[in-house]
């Protein structure tokens, strides 16, 4: 090719080809077709060398487009100091300032240019820039302070929720995390004896919590030695295991079966047997123990019961109470008998009175029909176990009036420590002011539930609480709607509460942000409060360290 | 001077000396999570004076555990997703008996 460009250059004068048009008119205008070739070629080998410099380039890409802005701003401002040199700027300082083209950072007192990039800050009053590595730097620490903001928002979040469903805020303790891992590998566990009573019964009611308590898991519990027994949920372990306690545990003084639906006639009667000093006896859903069953069962203990709790079953009849308190009454020093449906007759209840003597706990709540436990019953039974008494749970009994608060309460119990009126709709104020104005006998209740108790008012309350204020620990005023604003204002100039440690008002409407302040205030060791369903409860309320605020709306969002 | 700076030290950390002899060195903060180490470090016993504890009745690999597990309930205390602490199935029986006696 060269050597025909070379023939063309030296023939040109003299010998010329055929011609077109266009070749005449491009060699008039001196465009030469070696010369684009000589071009091209150029080209290609720049490009090629570019490409081999390249990645040295990259690395600088940054500093080169920052010195492109550098130049492209340096330009502008020449120009313009050009345009202003004709006399527009009269004064010397500020067009000198202007000119110059150098900052101090504000961060790191360095000089440098500034550019459409550097970052405006203002620090301790004054206005400035950053420079190029400040910019960065701040650049991604505003990035992380972003994130760390989310993260801090999804933590938050995550409180409330654990708040709401109760979720304890607490690391499992060693001892938890070992004997979980150790029910999950219950078989080979047999080797292992020497735990401690207490950390048995907590596999125990971890057992029982996740209902894997069967009759392979029972065993591990029964020793020779073993005095107290309690499993809080039996109904996987059957007949002929629920037999082997008494063989493998002689000792035994109390046992506690919950849910023991598959224990039989058999099973009671041989702990009665064999079981020569059982005492306690506590039994919840029982339902398989016939009515000549529980007869013989109490004949056999005959004193020696001290301790009877039965519930939920509905064979446990008129009859059987009634051997019961023949037998073992007068010994009885904690009777509860609880959603009985087989209890119908009044005349069953009646005698109570007359074979009760010592009695510490009596529970009897929620009986088959209101009208079987009235208020005089509760008064002849408190004039002979007043002495001794310290717990009355009488949850939906709810043909009791205030009688029996003034007339048998009052007058028998020093020692009460814990009350339980749930749902007695007919005690009233005039009640619970009689009862508790200059009741000088008793020094303060401990544990008190008034959940649903709607006849009562601030009155009544105010005169409850400035008689147990010193001791109460537990209060519970679940749904007493008729509760207003003023008592937890008079509360507030007039009583502290030491102890309180649990306080439920959910459903007392009146409760309000400055009812929760009031109450954080005037309760030093308040933990636990409950408001749910009390929408005048906001984030707002102020609210002391350590106590948790329960059921609030904006607790959920 | 050095006097000062070993006071200072003493403060900060606690020496727990295992059965068979190794020692631990952790702050005093994280051994306080153990209920036991905390009424030994409070009280006028030796054990306070001198912040060093000898635990007759746990070996070395069994201490290791349980300073893991101090520093993992110091790590995670008053939070909501706590990730499990892993323990050897092996080592629950005495681990367990361990912590009763640390009262963790």
């Amino acid at each position: 090719m060269s050597r025909r460009k070379a023939d063309k250059k030296e023939n040109e004068p003299e010998v010329r080809g055929p011609n077109s048009a266009l070749t005449a008119f491009l060699r008039e205008q001196g465009i030469d077709a070696g010369a684009i070739r000589r071009r091209y070629e150029q080209s290609l080998l720049t490009e090629r060398n570019e490409q081999t410099s390249h990645l040295y380039e990259q690395e600088d890409e940054s500093f080169e487009e920052n010195e492109i802005i550098l130049a492209a701003i340096e330009k502008r401002r020449r120009k313009r100091a050009e345009a202003n040199a004709d006399g527009s700027y009269s004064d010397s300082s500020f067009s000198g300032d202007d000119l110059k083209d150098s900052h101090y950072c504000m961060n790191c007192d360095r000089e440098f240019r500034i550019t459409v990039y550097s970052k405006k800050v203002e620090k301790d009053g004054k206005v400035g820039y950053l420079c190029i590595k400040c910019t960065r730097f701040q650049i991604e620490q505003e990035g992380r302070k972003k994130k760390a903001a989310f993260e801090a928002r999804k933590k938050r979040k995550k409180l409330a929720s654990a708040l709401l469903n109760r979720q304890e805020l607490k690391i499992p303790s060693l001892q938890d995390i070992c004997i979980k891992l150790l029910s999950t590998h219950i078989d080979d566990v047999h080797a292992l004896g020497d735990i401690s009573v207490v950390s048995m019964n907590k596999i125990s009611r971890i057992l029982s919590k996740n209902r894997s308590l069967n009759n392979r898991t029972m065993m591990l519990f029964l020793d020779a030695t073993l005095k107290h027994l309690e499993f809080w949920d039996c109904s996987n372990i059957d007949m002929a295991y629920l037999d082997k306690i008494t063989t493998f545990c002689p000792k035994l003084e109390s046992i506690t079966l919950n849910m023991c639906g598959q224990l039989h006639n058999s099973n009671l009667i041989s702990f009665a047997q064999n079981l020569l000093s059982l005492n306690s006896v506590v039994l919840n859903g029982p339902f398989l123990i016939s009515e000549p069953t529980w007869i013989q069962f109490f004949e056999l203990m005959n004193e020696k019961l001290r301790l009877f709790h039965v519930s939920n079953t509905h064979r446990f009849s008129d009859q059987c109470l009634q051997s019961l308190l023949t037998n073992c009454g007068g010994r009885l020093e904690s009777l509860s008998l609880s959603r009985l449906d087989g209890l119908s007759s009044k005349a069953a209840y009646d005698v109570l009175p007359y074979h009760l003597k010592n009695l510490k706990l009596l529970d009897l709540s929620n009986p088959f029909k209101e009208n079987l436990i009235d208020d005089n019953l509760i008064i002849s039974i408190l004039s002979v176990n007043g002495g001794s008494i310290e717990t009355l749970l009488l949850d939906g009994c709810s043909g009791l009036t205030d009688l029996f608060l003034v007339k048998g309460v009052k007058k028998f119990c020093p020692f009460l420590k814990r009350i339980s009126l749930e749902s007695l709709d007919q005690v009233t104020d005039n009640g619970f002011t009689q009862l508790f104005d200059g009741w000088n006998i008793n020094s303060g209740l401990i544990e008190v539930n008034l959940k649903r108790c709607s006849g009562l008012t601030d009155r009544g309350l105010f005169t409850f609480l400035s008689h147990s204020a010193s001791s109460l620990v537990s209060l519970n005023l679940n749904s007493v709607y008729s509760l207003s604003r003023t008592l937890f204002e008079t509360l507030s100039r007039t009583l502290r509460f030491p102890l309180l440690t649990t306080l439920d008002l959910g459903f007392v409407r009146s409760v309000d942000d400055k009812a929760i302040a009031i109450l954080s205030r005037i309760c030093p060791k308040l933990k636990e409060l409950e408001v749910y369903g009390n929408n005048r409860c906001t984030q707002r309320a102020r609210i002391r360290r350590g106590l948790k605020v329960l059921g609030r709306q904006s607790d959920s969002i | 001077m050095s006097d000062e700076e070993e006071d200072f030290d003493k403060e900060e950390f606690v020496t727990l000396i295992s059965s068979d002899g190794f020692k631990f060195i952790i702050s005093k903060e994280i051994a306080e999570v153990s209920g036991t180490l905390r009424n030994m470090l409070g009280t006028s016993f030796q054990e306070a004076e001198s912040n060093r504890i000898t635990l007759h009745e746990i070996d070395g690999v069994l201490m290791e555990k349980i300073i893991q597990y101090l520093h993992y309930n110091f790590q995670y205390k008053d939070q909501v997703d706590v990730p499990e602490f892993d323990i050897p199935t092996e080592m629950a029986l005495e681990l367990l008996v361990a912590a009763d006696f640390l009262d963790v």
